[in-house]
Order: structure tokens, then C-alpha cells, then sequence
């Protein structure tokens, strides 16, 4: 029988990406071959990887440029469609990742909304964590100026606030805390811990070992797409760090 | 904080679900329906956003269309005539370049809806027709100030208030639902296709001229079967009906029978399209 603490169960997946290859050609040619169309070809991102997320875990996920970490997280929110094997989970994971549809020109305030709304929120529900998420991120007296005069550090507090606002089950954190400031750093540990206590899990897809070591229960390595070792991460980092460089690092 | 009911039943032992599954259609729109507050906020937040840096601020969503209907009104009215059929010309003229730049705003605006969204659709699930529906929504809230306007016009000009007027809303309500099948067609083109935007502007203004919008179809073609082929064109459908509505315009059946029928087929064309391929859009 499955473990009954497993929140999500990633089985042989596999993705692969669309790109569009640009040949080196002249009209002539094109026509010469009768192919005018644009060429696709099909990028093998992730390739074969299975693993566990369990309840009131933080499992990191490093791995050089292109190892397919961002691409794995997508296919587990269900952004990304897998070519083929599984992923199943308790739940619909969320991924950090509202900042696309906030907008500079307008305050903090309508910028919770709108990210609260993008989330899925009702405009009611928003309205009723409105002073909560303002609190949480700590913009109590930035919150009605428009958002484009908030220091990178507050921008990135309010983008986590409003993506956390509802404690996820499972939440997905893609290279998010890197960004801010040692303040933001502080509320991203709260709340990856209000997750964990909440028996949820927490994938974090980051470059910083620093970070690895301060949030991770478990490491997965992720090289070419597929999965290289995993285990705890005082190990798997010196591993990692000490390999011979396959890519940029 | 709460967690929502979502993480802390210890005891129970939760089914996994697959999460790489689409949705039924019917789960899809409901589910839409359920997040359409996004639908009218976020573009009701970016209007305001548009003009906060200019003087007139909020002003302009009420002089620009203004300045649309007086220049045309300049030229087609004053400068050159073209009124040779038609009583009311300022009205007539005015009832038809608001609705023309409905349906062209909306358009415009929905073609880059999938594509100018790219970051939040390969950051958030969520139903993609809650985009080009954005679109829609926003440039017709936009458009109400315009629509006002040309009621007061056509009041100005003459014209009393009948029975007719109160068919309006329904040749509005075909106009809504007909933007919004194009606005889900030319979301889905948009992607594959970004050339869409460059070639819209130029059907658009030759639609302008095949829309009756600045002169009577009716006054220049002779022959009836043309003016019937006139019926063909969505746009021109709305257009006369509304005229009728407001000013007592001749409609032909065939112009009504036009607007039924694209006010059904294009929703259901535009939603089939969009919603076949929305699992690869932004991928």
C-alpha cells in the first residue's frame, strides 16, 4: 500500500518542451524546399524522474542551468503538460508566482487585490485578509503608494504575502528568495514553517546553498532531467559542489 | 493564520488526485464562472492605471471617445458631404463609430491577451478564458461613457425617445456576446500567429468602409442582392439595428437574421477554438 504521508507522487514523469528552431536559410532556399513553415523540435526537459514529497517536508531541488528543476515544478502545478508518466497530489500545489500580474502604477492595496483575485480568491475573501497580508508583509505605512516606489526588498515581501496568503498545502518556490532583503528571508522561514506545521510540504528550486542548508529537510540533485542522487542536504550539496562543473554553476 | 481547511486532517487519509489532467468542460467553466471577479477587477484596475499620469486623468475615458465622434463629425459632416440619404446625420454617424470602435477596441485588445500574460499563465492555473475575457469586459466598461454620450447626441439632434429604444439592450447584449467569440478567436490566433496584430488594424479599416459606419449602404447600393451581402458583415448588423433602435433607420430582415445568427455561431466557434488548444497556450 502507498505511504499515507505522502502529499505528492511524481511517477517516471517525463516533459518535453516545443522550441522553435530558426534554420539558416534564404527565401530561396526555403522555397526550393518547400518548407516555409516554422520548425519545431521537441526538447526533452525532464526525463524519467520519480520521487516522493511528504507531509512537513522541504525538499530542496538544486541542479546547474537546464537541469529542468523550474520545468518539474511547472508540470506539478499542472502548467506544463507531461509526455508521459504521473504526478498526483492532495492537492493542487501553488507555485510563487503572482509578481507577473501585479501592476507598478497602482498601490500596494489594489495589488493585493489583484493578486489575491489571480489566486483564485473571491474579491471578498481578499478584502477580509486585506489588513492580514499588509501586516504579514510589513507595508503598513508603503501599502496606498503605488508599488513601482517600493525597494526591491518590499516588493518581494509583498509578492510573498499575497501568494501565501492562504497557507498552501503544498507550495512550490522557485528562485523567490533569492530577491529580497534578510527581512523578507525572515517571513518567507515563518511562513515555509506555518507549511510544514500545517503537515503540507515545500519544494524549494534555488542556486543558494546558503538557502539548501537553513530550509531543507532532503535534497534532490537534478542533472540533464534526471535525477542524479538524493538524501540529506549537508551531503548532497558537498556532492554537488565538489563534481566536476558539467555546466555553468 | 488559518489553513484554510486545506492541510491539517491528521487522521484522514486523503486520495491523491492527478494534477496533470485537464478538467471536464463543464468543471473548466464553472470554475471560471467561480474566479470572475478577476475577469472585472484587473481590467477595471488597469483603466484607472492608464490615464494617472495625464492632467485629466479619469477625464479622458469620456473626452476621448468625445474627440472620436466630433473629428469624424468635422469631416463627414461639414467638410465633405456624404449625408445624402439620411435625416439625422449626426446621430447617425455617431451611433455608428461608437459601436465600430467597440468591437475594433476589443479585438485589438484581446489578439495580445494570451500573449502580454505569458508570466502569469506559466505561473498560475487558472482558466485562460478569464483572460481574453478580461479584455472584453474592460473595453466595454470603457466604452459605456461613449455609449452615453451618443444617447445624449442623438437626443440633442432632434430625436425623441420611442418604444424601439428599449431593444437597444438587446442589440448590445448580441454586440457582447459577439465580441466576446472574436475576442476568444483572435486570443487563440494571437499565439501562434503574432502577426495578427499587424494585419488587424487593416481589416479593421476595411471593415469601417464595408460597415456603413460613415455613410447609408442603403443610399449607395442600388441593387438589392448587394445590400443583402452587406447582412454578412456582423459589425454592419449591429450597426443598423441600433440605428433603427435610436433613429428610426430603415432595417431589412436579412440584417436582423445577420445579427441572431453571429451573436450564437461566434461564441461557440470562439470557445471551441480557445478552449481545444489551452493547455499549450504559453507552453
Amino acid at each position: 500500500m502507498s505511504d499515507p504521508t505522502v502529499t505528492v507522487e511524481v511517477r517516471e514523469a517525463h516533459v518535453s518542451y516545443r522550441v522553435f528552431e530558426e534554420p539558416a536559410m534564404g527565401l530561396k532556399q526555403g522555397f526550393a524546399r518547400g518548407r516555409m513553415r516554422r520548425q519545431y523540435r521537441m526538447i526533452p526537459a525532464v526525463q524519467g524522474v520519480t520521487l516522493n514529497l511528504h507531509e512537513h517536508e522541504t525538499l530542496g531541488l538544486i541542479g546547474p542551468n537546464g537541469a529542468g528543476k523550474s520545468t518539474l515544478l511547472a508540470a506539478m502545478t499542472g502548467l506544463l503538460p507531461l509526455r508521459s508518466g504521473s504526478i498526483r497530489g492532495r492537492s493542487r500545489p501553488s507555485l510563487l508566482g503572482v509578481s507577473s500580474v501585479l501592476r507598478p502604477a497602482l498601490s500596494g492595496r489594489r495589488n493585493i487585490l489583484i493578486g489575491g483575485l489571480a489566486l483564485g480568491f473571491t474579491r471578498a475573501e481578499v478584502e477580509r485578509r486585506m489588513d492580514e497580508i499588509i501586516d504579514f508583509a510589513g507595508l503598513r505605512a508603503a501599502i496606498d503608494r503605488p508599488m513601482r516606489t517600493y525597494s526591491a526588498g518590499m516588493r518581494a515581501r509583498l509578492r510573498f504575502a499575497i501568494a501565501t496568503a492562504r497557507i498552501p498545502e503544498i507550495l512550490l518556490i522557485d528562485e523567490a528568495l533569492t530577491v529580497g532583503d534578510e527581512e523578507f528571508r525572515r517571513l518567507a522561514a515563518e511562513r515555509i514553517d506555518d507549511v510544514r506545521s500545517a503537515a503540507g510540504s515545500v519544494v524549494l528550486v534555488t542556486h543558494n546553498m546558503n538557502e539548501i542548508r537553513r530550509f531543507c529537510d532532503r535534497v534532490v540533485w537534478l542533472d540533464e532531467g534526471r535525477i542524479r542522487a538524493v538524501g540529506e542536504p549537508a551531503e548532497i550539496v558537498d556532492g554537488y559542489l565538489s563534481a566536476p562543473s558539467s555546466n555553468s554553476r | 493564520m488559518d489553513a484554510d481547511g486545506s492541510g491539517a486532517g491528521d487522521a484522514t487519509v486523503r486520495p491523491l488526485i492527478d494534477l496533470t489532467s485537464r478538467p471536464s468542460t463543464l468543471t473548466y467553466l464553472r470554475e471560471a464562472w467561480r474566479r470572475r471577479e478577476f475577469a472585472i477587477v484587473v481590467p477595471a484596475q488597469d483603466l484607472r492605471a492608464q490615464n494617472m499620469d495625464t492632467t485629466l486623468g479619469q477625464l479622458w475615458h469620456l473626452v476621448n471617445p468625445a474627440l472620436l465622434v466630433g473629428v469624424y463629425f468635422l469631416v463627414f459632416g461639414v467638410i465633405i458631404d456624404t449625408k445624402r440619404g439620411v435625416d439625422n446625420f449626426l446621430g447617425y454617424l455617431i451611433v455608428g463609430v461608437v459601436l465600430f470602435h467597440l468591437t475594433q477596441r476589443v479585438t485589438l485588445e484581446a489578439s495580445g491577451s494570451i500573449t502580454q500574460n505569458l508570466g502569469l499563465i506559466r505561473s498560475i492555473q487558472f482558466p485562460r478564458i478569464l483572460l481574453p475575457a478580461a479584455s472584453v469586459n474592460g473595453q466595454t466598461a470603457a466604452f459605456v461613457p461613449a455609449l452615453v454620450l451618443a444617447l445624449l447626441a442623438v437626443l440633442a439632434t432632434g430625436e425623441l425617445p420611442t418604444l424601439r429604444w428599449f431593444v437597444l439592450p438587446a442589440v448590445l447584449v448580441a454586440q457582447f456576446a459577439f465580441n466576446f467569440g472574436v475576442a476568444l478567436l483572435v486570443a487563440r490566433i494571437g499565439t501562434t500567429m503574432p502577426d495578427l496584430r499587424q494585419i488587424l488594424p487593416h481589416l479593421f479599416r476595411l471593415l469601417f468602409y464595408g460597415s456603413g459606419v460613415i455613410f447609408s449602404v442603403d443610399a449607395f447600393v442600388q441593387s438589392t442582392a448587394w445590400r443583402r451581402a452587406f447582412a454578412l458583415n456582423p459589425i454592419y448588423d449591429v450597426i443598423t439595428c441600433a440605428r433603427w433602435c435610436l433613429l428610426g433607420e430603415p432595417v431589412d430582415l436579412w440584417v436582423v437574421a445577420g445579427l441572431a445568427v453571429w451573436c450564437i455561431v461566434m461564441p461557440a466557434v470562439g470557445f471551441v477554438v480557445f478552449h481545444r488548444s489551452e493547455q499549450r497556450l504559453g507552453a
